[in-house]
């Protein structure tokens, strides 16, 4: 019995290497038959890739990509637009296939086709970033038809987006502009470092809070090092010599670790994007800034100075680039940035 | 015979290894791209096209090296999704081409300003169809952005179709712009405001 588990497993080795040169240059055929193999031995391939051919392989008519949670997802969207015909156009945006319900819907419906994608979304929001977590390969893009951001109050947030845009363009770039004529960009740097230096508490917290031991000694250790060596904070040698990288976890993290869901989209003025979750997260972490001390011992308004001050200054340092390049290049730039707040948020919150 | 069939397995397991190392040896996306991005940087570098006054020229020699790696009709597919079905072979040619120019306009127009930075190869991973390699974009005062290439294999050759930022991918973007937009209003306004920002482009280039 041994002898023929071993001696199959060695023939099935020997042949593999062998095939293997010789469809070196041909990638295809290699797939394939790799595929083959896959398939008779039940799943046991090392990794889920190849699994997931094995389910292309033997349904070809479902030509969609994003083979790793093409199941699971399926089962989401049907969850959300169970008994719409329509179903099948949301689930294959790639177009392999046309569908009849299609080809000769008359505009009223596809209207209805619209909605009823949208509301599937806006339900089935957490499910499907969940689901998305784990995936790198492949195409997560496909999935989410419509964005999922809820926005109630979209007339008003355009309103403060265009008040922001407009302050931004016409008082905040060119002070900053003139600024960084003035002020070198090390300077500037250091600058950062040191309010960074001193928030550390905050980051320090939310990692404890999100259950990241090592989150938390990282920013301790970060801590000690440039406080000392990097002279007060100004300088950041726990990143430059010893790679320790600071820790961006911040209490909207934190609630959001907590399973407390976005909330709708809010753009504050001057503040810019966020929602429920993070504004109620924004006044978690200024309780938890020693800055906000500064207005118990001085005054309120050298805290609110001192903080608005170390805003400004990451602007000129970054903030400015990044705000421009979301919005420069968008067909609608609210959207962009609100989209892009979202992604970003997203990834930070699974970090 | 249980015992016997995952044995089997492990062997098909490492068959399936060595297929992907031979596989990954014949194309390489992580290669292939950096290969690219290197050529960029070469134009980028090179001292007689650099200047304000050179800037249409360098991007035009920058356009040539490495807008062949990138499959705009795929990202043209994906960002206007669902939608993308209901149009007419001519006007998915024009969306492509308009697409297209945005594109082109938000990345080359970027270059302008290169001052030294630098793009870190991390990782790679791929099956036969897709790959996404992971970089890392480093400016000169030493900030880190991550950078995530989405490719796909065209028949051998592996193309770009989406550009992930910190998490923001590109086509998601813009697919919640057009999404957004062919909402509340017909496809041929899309076309409009497609346009307009094509034009917006040009007379911020001519102003330049």
């Amino acid at each position: 019995m041994r002898k023929s588990i071993f001696s199959s497993v060695f023939f099935v080795l020997v042949v593999c290497m062998c095939m293997c040169f010789v469809l070196a240059d041909d990638p295809t055929p290699t797939v394939n038959q790799s595929d083959e193999t896959a398939g008779d031995s039940k799943g046991t391939a090392p990794y889920a890739v190849s699994e997931d051919k094995e389910l292309k392989g033997t349904h070809v008519e479902l030509k969609t990509p994003a083979p790793v949670e093409q199941p699971i997802e399926t089962a989401n969207k049907n969850k959300g637009i169970a008994e719409t015909p329509a179903v099948s156009e949301s689930k294959e945006p790639e177009g392999t296939k046309d569908t009849n319900v299609e080809s000769n819907t008359p505009a009223p419906v596809e209207q209805a086709v619209n909605a009823v994608n949208a509301e599937g979304e806006s339900k089935s929001t957490s499910t499907v970033y969940a689901v998305n977590e784990d995936v790198e390969l492949g195409d997560n893009n496909l999935k989410i038809e419509a964005p999922s951001v809820r926005d109630p109050f979209q007339p008003y947030n355009r309103g403060v987006f265009v008040f922001n845009d407009k302050a931004y363009y016409y008082v905040i770039r060119p002070v900053y502009k003139g600024y960084n004529k003035v002020v070198p960009e090390k300077a500037r740097l250091s600058v950062r470092n040191f309010f960074s230096n001193i928030r550390m508490p905050g980051r320090f917290l939310n990692c404890l809070f999100q259950g990241k031991i090592n989150g938390a000694a990282t920013e301790l250790a970060r801590f000690v090092i440039n406080s000392t060596l990097g002279l007060g904070g100004l300088f950041d040698p726990a990143k430059s010599l010893l790679h320790l990288d600071k820790q961006n976890e911040d209490f909207g993290q934190t609630l959001a670790k907590a399973n407390m869901g976005p909330g709708f989209y809010i753009e504050w003025p001057f503040l810019g994007s966020s929602n429920v979750r993070d504004t109620i997260g924004y006044i978690g972490d200024l309780a938890m800034d020693p800055l906000s001390i500064l207005s118990f011992i001085i005054n309120p308004l050298i805290a609110g100075g001192t903080s608005g001050y170390n805003t400004f200054n990451d602007i000129s340092v970054d903030g400015g680039d990044t705000y421009e390049s979301v919005t420069k290049s968008a067909v609608d730039p609210y959207i962009a940035l609100q989209d892009a707040y979202q992604q970003n948020r997203i990834k930070k919150i699974k970090e | 015979m249980k015992c016997r069939k995952m044995m089997l397995g492990i062997g098909v397991g490492m068959c399936v290894l060595l297929f992907t190392s031979a596989f990954s040896l014949a194309i390489e996306p992580g290669k292939l791209l950096m290969e690219t991005v290197d050529k960029g940087f070469i134009v980028l570098k090179n001292p007689s096209l650099g200047g304000v006054e050179k800037t249409q020229e360098r991007r035009q020699a920058l356009w040539k090296e490495i807008s062949f790696v990138f499959n705009f009709e795929e990202m043209s597919k994906r960002a206007l999704g669902q939608h993308w079905k209901k149009r007419s072979s001519e006007e998915k040619k024009e969306f492509v081409e308009l697409f297209t120019n945005i594109l082109k306009d938000a990345y080359i127009g970027k270059t302008d300003t290169y001052n030294g930075e630098k793009i870190v190869l991390l990782r790679e991973k791929q099956d036969s169809e897709y790959a996404v390699v992971q970089t890392k974009f480093v400016t000169k005062n030493g900030t880190e952005i991550a950078v995530d290439y989405s490719m796909l294999n065209n028949g051998g050759e592996w193309k770009i179709y989406d550009v992930v930022i910190e998490g923001v991918s590109m086509i998601n973007n813009y697919r919640s712009q057009f999404y957004n937009i062919l909402l509340k209003s017909p496809y041929e306004t899309l076309v409009k405001r497609m346009k307009e920002k094509k034009t917006e482009g040009e007379t911020a280039t001519a102003a330049k």
